[in-house]
């Protein structure tokens, strides 16, 4: 009874306490910390921690692995904490705004401007000592404000995934390899038949952004500075995929009851994918039996088109041990890791030192790598990516719409975030 | 979803009054009895798929959705879950949750709704009207400012900005206050001439005779603590302290190189259906009863 | 937060002498946790996040550091008059949840009225073992079913395969965006609205794409709350029927009303009190759509399942628009206030005082 009594006042104490927290001496908050400056980095004894978002089994390993090797090597102690796409963000976002975030982080190039903005973020990619090692076009996403701020940990491309049985089910032969629309459409209709579409691809920027591309549009200027989605080009890449959406010969992998083009493709459902290198890793884990072959996209009007995929190794202002940090993202950025990573799970290395043994030891996938040559990134600045989200949204109707007036609405979106 | 259960105990012993005299032609009585009983079969039925589906292989699930019977039963799922998962923490942390709120809220509540109902103080009706106030205020609006405020006073990230915030139930409060102004004062005034202490009256001579009540509480705390979501999803991000909720909540958006994975989601969300469930047939009666006792009046 | 109706209150039996020495320290101490913690986690969150919706804070440092600049009503002008995709999916938000309440609420009260007076009229035999069944969804957690719900409305899921039974091709439920009011239209060969509402627009949504309708995957979590709630308020009605005793309907037999008369001039109004908290609690519920977006559908397909509450969240959580996140929520909370201050104005106008009118009166009113 008398503990019962304690309890009471004990735990009106912790409340009491709190209240008083809250009015006098709020700790949650860092009000103190200094905003993203690259004059310096911190340097403690503090372990590290890394949240990373991993494709699969497969990465999560090779990636813990690595950490170890260089925890042990450096003597620091390295927390990797395993994290997934949905809750990703929202982690992130809350660490930030409660002054503990990890200190190494995945970081997609569409989140960068967002929280380079606020100051949540270490710029500092002129600091690594193989800052030249890595591809422009990949730095180039990683760049706010002629700030480097952070490493490319690799880059996926897309191409065209196709399922050799069907292909020669259906009669087609190597001299059938689509290098034009075309071609595509031709294949994508012999490939067609009851139950199975011939040509499966996300119904997302993502991946219908490659049509654009080669049609020659694209959401932004080279220079990032403005709008173009409006554009004939795009509509004519629209229109094409919209008339094969509606014959049937395109299918968004959802339409299929599948979750994503490597789903769909692995299924059966589809005889084609657009798709990048990670569904190497899924092809063997889900559907070993399946035989395929990843060829370049085929070139559209204005010629090859395909999209970059690239996330960085994000530092986080208020880490405490950035310099820890940074030695970790050399380790981990480094040819000879990039390459056991891409053995691993499947991502082609962001080091260009490492091109031609990747090539050498993946010969079939050399449509990858081909297509870093004129892949186009995704667009960085501040607000883009709910831009394409809701871009990504209309496409999903694309079907029964209307390209003009969806890229209408693109193009209002994308001039309020970067200017027409 | 949470069931309106109030503890007008006084009510819950009188037996349902039947209808008698009534004359329903025996061919619509069969009817509607068949109605009533299809109707509990489309209730039921998701519950058994989801059994069912749980032993499926991912194949199986995929091409017989419907089947009740897995074509080759495989346990799988579970192995998966409980070998090779954080199941076992998310479910630890849910436990852990779940008591410590059901206790909390059993003891600030029944202390809470005595003093309202019981003690004469100055503030009382202000104090009332306060919490009935913040009955009306949703949940789903404090998602952000609850993260502000944990973070502010650092609870973020921590078993006690988990179930802090949970201790107190305003419905809790409001169920004792009614209870306690149901029973008769002469006890207490007895237990007082004997000498005995404010609190002491209410632990050993009144919070006893409270058990219906309490039950109450309990089973609306431990199903709101458990089935709770968003405050977890803004209190928490670290791994170690994910829920069941917030856990199957991830397994259930998924990651998409690994499939659809049915089984092992289903499974997932059997369990934690589980305790639930057995609190549920525990107090069955209880609760039938109780919320027949609510709308009286 | 569920509780709009009372239990008796037997306040007549308080004690009448004054009070005892150290009854109000007591006092204080026994309420003193719920007031803490209440302050602490319900008031205080609401004032601070008032100011973050009046505030320029973008989620990191305190918002209440001396850096953040307080910005009027720019956060609320974003989201009602902005122009942008800010308005548009604040837009689409509302209209969303308003076609979810619209079917939600009438559809679970029907429905859990149906089965009350079903289980508890027409069943002798095994009335326990129906309420247990039909209650059961009630008690599981929005999580666990929205799990279940995915695999049941799947492509090739459990639905669909019934429907395939009776030759009946089913919609590919989660990720077919169409609004069920257009897909009727277009059934009847509408595929485009006319200019007078597809020209002009409310919160960057067009009249034509107001009367969409819930989308089908939206459908699908109507569905879901019909299903989970309908148990618990058919716990309400059974307890209500019981009070009204067989008497008024047997004076209605004898007037020759039939069946069907009797429940709507004899029971029905004297439901009319709990009838009013199951609107209420329908209401308030249906409006908060949280967990279902969050585990299930996060909005898609084409973000026809976002809802103000789910959009609030990722609005700050992770679009790092805390302003406009906290805007959204007071904006909900206005909405649930001011639709419970109408619930409770007609509860008080209809429910109380006309409880004790002669069922005869009623009758010919009902008749007229």
């Amino acid at each position: 009874m008398r503990r019962t009594k304690q309890t009471a006042i004990a735990a009106g104490g912790v409340a009491l306490a709190a209240a008083l927290a809250l009015t006098g001496c709020g700790q949650g908050f860092d009000d103190s910390s200094d905003s993203a400056s690259n004059d310096g980095l911190t340097s403690s004894d503090d372990p590290l921690t890394v949240m990373y978002n991993p494709s699969g089994d497969a990465e999560k390993e090779a990636l813990v692995a690595a950490i170890a090797a260089w925890s042990a090597e450096s003597g620091v102690e390295v927390e990797p904490v395993a994290t997934d796409v949905t809750n990703s963000t929202t982690a992130l976002t809350q660490g930030f705004a409660a002054g503990n975030p990890p200190d190494l982080f995945y970081l997609g190039p569409d989140l960068l401007a967002g929280y380079a903005a606020n100051g949540s973020l270490q710029a500092y990619g002129d600091e690594l000592s193989n800052k030249d090692d890595f591809y422009p076009s990949l730095v180039e996403n990683f760049t706010v404000d002629g700030q480097f701020y952070c490493a490319p940990k690799d880059q996926s491309t897309l191409a065209l995934v196709i399922n050799t049985d069907l292909w020669e089910a259906a009669g087609l032969t190597d001299a059938d390899l689509p290098t034009t629309w075309d071609q595509l459409d031709a294949a994508a209709t012999a490939l067609t038949t009851d139950g199975r579409t011939g040509l499966t691809f996300g119904a997302e920027y993502q991946r219908v952004g490659t049509f654009m591309a080669q049609a020659g549009g694209g959401l932004v200027s080279e220079d990032g500075a403005t709008a173009v989605a409006d554009s004939a080009e795009n509509a004519a890449a629209l229109a094409y995929v919209k008339s094969h959406l509606e014959d049937g010969t395109f299918a968004y992998p959802k339409d299929l009851g599948a979750g994503w083009g490597g789903e769909a493709f692995g299924k059966q459902l589809a005889a084609m994918t657009i798709e990048g290198n990670w569904i190497t890793g899924a092809m063997s884990a889900d559907f070993p039996d399946l035989n395929y072959r990843v060829v370049e996209l085929p070139s559209g009007p204005a010629g090859q088109g395909t999209m970059q995929f690239t996330n960085c190794w994000g530092m986080a202002a208020d880490s405490p041990n950035q310099q820890a940090a940074l030695e970790l993202v050399e380790y981990l950025t480094s040819a000879d890791q990039q390459l056991t990573f891409s053995a691993a799970f499947g991502p082609m290395p962001s080091v260009q030192s490492a091109a031609d043994q990747w090539q050498a030891d993946n010969p079939d996938l050399a449509a990858f790598i081909d297509g870093s040559e004129y892949a186009t990134g995704m667009p960085t600045s501040a607000g883009t990516s709910e831009v394409i989200a809701d871009f990504n949204t209309q496409l999903e109707s694309l079907a029964t719409g209307d390209p003009a007036q969806i890229l209408a609405s693109v193009q209002a979106n994308l001039e309020s975030v970067v200017g027409g | 979803m949470s069931p309106s259960i109030f503890p007008d105990t006084a009510a819950t012993a009188t037996a349902p009054r039947r209808s008698r005299g009534r004359r329903v032609l025996p061919l619509a009585q069969s009817g509607l009895y068949a109605l009533l009983i299809v109707l509990a079969v489309i209730y039921i039925f998701p519950f058994l798929v989801q059994v069912a589906t749980s032993f499926k292989t991912d194949a199986d699930a995929a091409s017989n959705a419907a089947s009740l019977v897995p074509q080759t039963f495989t346990v799988a799922a579970y192995e998966r879950l409980f070998l090779n998962s954080d199941f076992p923490l998310w479910f630890t942390n849910s436990a852990i949750v779940t008591v410590t709120v059901c206790l909390g809220r059993v003891f600030f509540a029944s202390l809470a709704g005595y003093a309202l109902a019981r003690l004469r103080f100055r503030g009382r009706g202000i104090i009332f009207a306060a919490i009935v106030a913040v009955m009306a205020v949703p949940t789903v609006v404090l998602l952000i400012p609850k993260f502000l405020v944990l973070n502010q006073l650092g609870l973020y990230d921590s078993y006690a900005g988990m179930i802090i915030p949970l201790l107190v139930d305003a419905a809790g409060v409001f169920i004792m206050k009614n209870f306690f102004e149901s029973i008769p004062v002469s006890v207490e005034e007895q237990a007082r001439v004997d000498g005995a202490g404010t609190f002491r009256v209410f632990w050993s001579v009144v919070l006893p005779m409270a058990r219906p009540a309490l039950v109450t509480i309990v089973i609306l705390s431990f199903q709101g603590s458990w089935n709770e979501l968003s405050h977890f999803v803004v209190a928490t991000q670290s791994p170690e302290l994910t829920t069941l909720t917030k856990g199957v909540a991830s397994l259930a958006s998924g990651q998409l190189s690994q499939g659809t994975q049915y089984p092992i989601k289903l499974a997932a969300a059997a369990i934690m259906t589980i305790p639930v469930a057995v609190l549920f047939f525990i107090f069955q009666r209880h609760i039938m009863n109780t919320s027949e006792g609510a709308v009286k009046g | 937060m569920t509780h709009a109706e009372q239990a008796p209150r037997r306040s007549g039996s308080r004690r009448k002498s004054g009070a005892r020495s150290g009854e109000g320290a007591a006092g204080w101490l026994f309420t003193l946790p719920v007031i803490l913690i209440m302050g602490l986690f319900l008031l205080v969150p609401v004032l601070m996040a008032l100011w973050v919706s009046f505030s320029d804070w973008t989620g990191r440092g305190s918002p209440l550091a001396s850096g953040v600049g307080f910005v009027g009503l720019d956060n609320y002008a974003a989201i009602t008059t902005g122009g942008g995709l800010d308005e548009r999916n604040f837009g689409i938000a509302l209209r969303n949840n308003a076609w979810y309440v619209l079917l939600v609420v009438p559809l679970q009260t029907a429905l859990s009225l149906f089965l009350a007076v079903l289980v508890s009229r027409t069943v002798r035999r095994g009335r326990g073992f129906f309420r247990t069944a039909l209650y059961f969804p009630s008690v599981t957690s929005t999580v666990a079913i929205t799990v279940l719900w995915l695999f049941l409305f799947s492509t090739s899921g459990v639905v669909n395969e019934v429907l395939s039974w009776v030759g009946i091709k089913g919609p590919n439920w989660f990720n077919d965006p169409r609004g069920i009011v257009h897909v009727g239209l277009a059934s009847l060969g509408v595929d485009s609205g006319p200019t007078a509402l597809t020209g002009s627009d409310l919160l960057g949504v067009s009249w034509w794409d107001w009367l969409a309708g819930p989308s089908m995957a939206m459908t699908a979590l109507i569905f879901m709350a019909v299903f989970t709630t309908s148990g618990t308020f058919m716990l309400l009605f059974i307890a209500a029927l019981q009070n009204i005793g067989p008497e008024l309907g047997e004076a209605g037999r004898m007037d020759g009303a039939n069946a069907w008369q009797r429940f709507w001039r004899i029971t029905l109004p004297q439901l009319r009190p709990t009838l009013f908290t199951v609107l209420t609690l329908g209401l308030i519920g249906a409006w908060q759509v949280f967990d279902q977006i969050y585990t299930g559908t996060q909005g898609a397909p084409g973000k026809t399942t976002i809802t103000p509450a789910y959009l609030s969240y990722s609005a700050a959580f992770t679009d790092q628009q805390w302003g406009q996140g906290a805007a959204i929520a007071f904006i909900l909370f206005v909405i649930i206030v001011a639709f419970t201050l109408f619930q409770r104005w007609l509860l008080r106008e209809r429910g109380g005082p006309k409880r004790r009118v002669p069922w005869s009166s009623r009758l010919s009113r009902g008749a007229s």
